[in-house]
């Protein structure tokens, strides 16, 4: 039986506790009397994950079953969420492909013809055709590659549709071909409990036009947090996009759920608690340690971004996007949620390789940003984990390094938008519009594997609530030059910062530390 | 120092090498039935050959080797037949290596040592190394009567057990508290028990030293009289006595046996719990340096 996540006390006998630290790890002695909030075990994985996905699509939620909304001339596509999830990708065979193959089996038993597949990678980078191939499958990679299989494109005016304005004058547009389909159908993978819902479809095909309207400052400055979607003004706005395309389309959402299975071998003994680690786990972080420490950061990243992680799935649902979300929450929060009783002074937290926008790819200081101040920061319920006012400290490297074909944008951004100012407010009002529109960023987004122009202010503006709570930002063994860049300040060592934050917080603060990955989601009471 | 040493330092004193590794407090599981380690096979035949080869040829040359020990009293143990139980004061390491090394082979073969269940039966290799050289078995500190059922049936079957009612090595090289174990053994078996008084351990290797130090420092063990329980006697009554009769005979092997028994008799004998004042007059007077043992001088000038 999984155990659920808890709050430990440090004390005397608690050994170092392990963080992430980029491509590397960091053992840290806390301060007596820290709390750091662990994770849940990873809950038990649906043993026959085939057959649960036959029965959600044969007894969805308020929806008649998938069989029979399929006759021989049905306009089919199928969207499927792209790259950005899970995290790390999981080991084969992804579920999506799974999915996906159930659905197409009923498609063609059936006798559908015309069938599209749509990676719904919104203004995210196209998944290269190795990368698609893994997710959905060789066998519908094999059937539908290249011409029915294709990544969506936000910006092929010609193949976009204008659906209408929500009643708060949002403009939702999206896919043509998922628009003008008689049966849309998206699969999902929920990895946190931003993800999914009404945010599957407007966001994952829709376009800037629609997205500016979620994707701004102000939302995120009201999104408390963007993990609790009842008290999220992103997801107001996407669940209003939503509700309007579900009036006028017909979507058959099939959301899936993973465990906290996260690092296999010999990495396992990341997720596990460190005064348990046996002497092959010591042995494990130890070798882990030494080859990190020691290894150029390109070779690192190449050896970390080869991890798949053992994910087992938790819940396969479907049928009419509200109800099946409501199931997926549930299933999100069972293997997320941890209790933690009242704020901090000062969160500390380890920010790993990955993130949501650089499989295969660099996790550079903007995104580092996002990683710590978006999502870390926003991995709660109810309140932050930190007050306001409070200092959160990261562990990371941040260098100065980018991927010029997935980040051409971030380039620019770093250089020239950052170096006027961090102020997500003025960032917005001044250089948005004209990164958005950049005809070379657009190009390289529409035909190389680059990353929307945009892109980069999305990931600023998704750091952007903790930037107006938080009094201090300190990353710990940060390169000082970016992380100044950056707006934040640096510490050689965890006591270093500490003394730094005495600055904001005092000099006997209250510490929390989370232990991330894999995911919580605190509920802060 | 490399980067590789130290990390390996860092695992190794937060994960306690060499110890059993601690679980911080807020997570510690509730209170299990625990598992003595078993220690029956260092009684058997086997375990007895190999132990008398270690504790002769091993532990007792090194003991003469590291320190000038003198055994006293042992002509007490004519009066005695096992099982009996032996009590000592504690305050070093050495000290059970020293009371088995001064029993006669004949005794010492038939003795099994009452070792800390957290400290030494903590990881298996130091469980079993102990058991094996020191036939010790389990005793849980904190004093339950689980913990004495090992010892109850040991002396069942005739062994001679050695107790250090203390529960732990004294901080300061004086006599603590008596736990009560040792005399409800001894009360309720109805069997003696020979106090041994242990000088000049505390010096040679106190707490926090790991070998003792240079210079063959002096060490005695001293046999005192044994303590009978009385009829209808309770334990703690009993263990009163016991520790009475230890400090007598610390006393004795401080000035006289002569002397000592006047000074008990009158009620006069110094406390064994050393002088009252801070903890560093305590330590200070503990650590004074024992006369070196020697022929004592006949003529003089």
């Amino acid at each position: 039986m999984s155990r659920p996540g808890f709050v430990l006390e440090v004390d005397e006998r608690t050994p170092p506790t392990l963080f992430h630290h980029g491509e590397g790890f960091r053992l840290e002695k806390l301060p007596l009397g820290t709390r750091v909030v662990y994770p849940s075990e990873p809950l038990p994985g649906i043993r026959d994950v085939d057959a649960a996905i036959d029965a959600a699509l044969e007894n969805p939620q308020g929806s008649p079953p998938l069989r029979t909304l399929l006759t021989p001339g049905t306009r089919l596509t199928i969207a499927v969420d792209d790259i950005s999830l899970p995290l790390p990708p999981m080991r084969m065979p992804d579920i999506r492909g799974r999915v996906i193959e159930h659905v197409l089996e009923l498609a063609a038993r059936a006798g559908v013809d015309d069938v599209k597949i749509t990676i719904a990678n919104s203004l995210h980078r196209r998944m290269t055709p190795k990368e698609i191939k893994r997710a959905v499958g060789e066998r519908v990679f094999r059937s539908f590659w290249p011409e029915a299989l294709t990544n969506h494109d936000a910006e092929d005016r010609a193949n976009l549709v204008h659906i209408g304005q929500t009643d708060r004058g949002e403009d939702v547009e999206i896919n043509r071909r998922a628009a003008e389909s008689d049966l849309l159908v998206y699969v999902n993978i929920n990895l946190v409990a931003m993800d999914g819902g009404h945010k599957s479809v407007p966001v994952g095909l829709g376009s800037y036009k629609s997205l500016r309207h979620h994707h701004n400052v102000n939302t995120m400055l009201h999104s408390r947090s963007y993990m609790d979607p009842t008290s999220s003004a992103l997801h107001d706005s996407t669940g209003r996009m939503g509700r309007l395309l579900a009036d006028k389309l017909k979507i058959f959402t099939i959301e899936t759920t993973l465990n906290n299975d996260t690092f296999g071998k010999p990495f396992d003994f990341l997720q596990k608690r460190e005064w348990e680690w046996s002497v092959a786990d010591q042995a494990a972080f130890l070798a882990a340690k030494r080859s990190t420490d020691r290894t150029p950061p390109h070779v690192k990243r190449q050896i970390f971004h080869k991890i798949a992680a053992p994910y087992g799935v938790t819940g396969v649902t479907a049928g009419e996007t509200e109800a099946v979300h409501a199931i997926t929450l549930e299933n999100v929060h069972r293997q997320q949620v941890v209790e933690v009783d009242g704020q901090a002074d000062v969160l500390v937290a380890g920010l790993p390789y990955i993130s949501p926008y650089n499989v295969n790819s660099i996790l550079n200081p903007i995104l580092v940003t996002c990683l710590g101040l978006g999502y870390f920061y926003n991995m709660y319920l109810g309140k932050p984990l930190v007050r306001p006012g409070g200092t959160m400290i990261m562990f990371h490297p941040v260098r100065k390094e980018f991927h010029s074909v997935h980040h051409p944008s971030y380039i620019d951004f770093f250089e020239d938008v950052l170096a006027e100012t961090t102020d997500p407010v003025q960032i917005e009002a001044k250089f948005e519009e004209q990164f958005a529109n950049d005809p070379w960023y657009i190009h390289l987004y529409r035909s190389s594997y680059a990353y929307h122009g945009v892109h980069p202010f999305y990931m600023w503006y998704w750091a952007a609530h903790a930037m107006d709570q938080l009094g201090d930002v300190i990353f710990v063994g940060g390169e000082r030059s970016t992380v100044s860049r950056l707006g934040f300040r640096t510490a050689s060592t965890l006591g270093d910062a500490l003394d730094m934050a005495s600055e904001t917080v005092g000099s006997s603060p209250k510490i929390t530390a989370m232990k991330c990955p894999p995911l919580l989601l605190a509920e802060v009471r | 120092m490399g980067a590789l040493t130290k990390d390996v330092r860092r695992v190794a004193s937060g994960w306690r090498w060499t110890h059993k590794p601690l679980v911080p407090r807020s997570v510690e599981p509730p209170e299990q039935e625990h598992r003595d380690f078993p220690t029956a096979w260092a009684r058997t035949e086997a375990g007895k050959a190999a132990r008398s080869f270690l504790q002769g040829y091993g532990l007792a040359p090194l003991l003469r080797f590291e320190l000038t020990t003198r055994v006293e009293g042992l002509d007490v143990l004519q009066a005695l037949r096992p099982p009996v139980v032996f009590v000592a004061n504690h305050s070093s390491h050495l000290d059970a290596p020293l009371v088995l090394t001064s029993l006669p082979p004949r005794w010492r073969a038939r003795t099994a040592v009452g070792a800390a269940a957290d400290y030494f039966f903590d990881v298996w290799w130091r469980a079993a190394a102990t058991a094996l050289v020191f036939n010790a078995f389990p005793v849980e500190r904190a004093g339950s009567r689980k913990s004495t059922r090992l010892a109850r049936e040991l002396i069942g079957e005739g062994w001679n057990v050695v107790v250090f009612p203390e529960g732990t090595r004294s901080r300061d090289g004086w006599v603590g508290e008596f736990r009560a174990g040792a005399a409800r053994l001894a009360v309720e078996n109805g069997i003696p028990v020979v106090p041994i008084a242990i000088r000049g351990s505390y010096q040679a290797m106190p707490r926090g030293r790991g070998w003792p130090a240079k210079g063959k420092p002096p060490v005695t063990v001293r046999f005192g009289r044994a303590v009978r329980p009385i009829d209808g006697e309770d334990a703690l009554a009993f263990n009163d006595r016991v520790r009475a009769a230890l400090a007598t005979t610390l006393d004795e092997d401080r000035t006289t046996w002569w002397d000592a028994i006047r000074r008990s008799s009158r009620g006069e004998a110094p406390d064994a719990a050393g002088p009252a004042g801070p903890r560093w007059r305590r330590v200070w007077e503990a650590s004074r340096p024992l006369p070196a043992h020697g022929r004592r001088k006949v003529f003089t000038r």
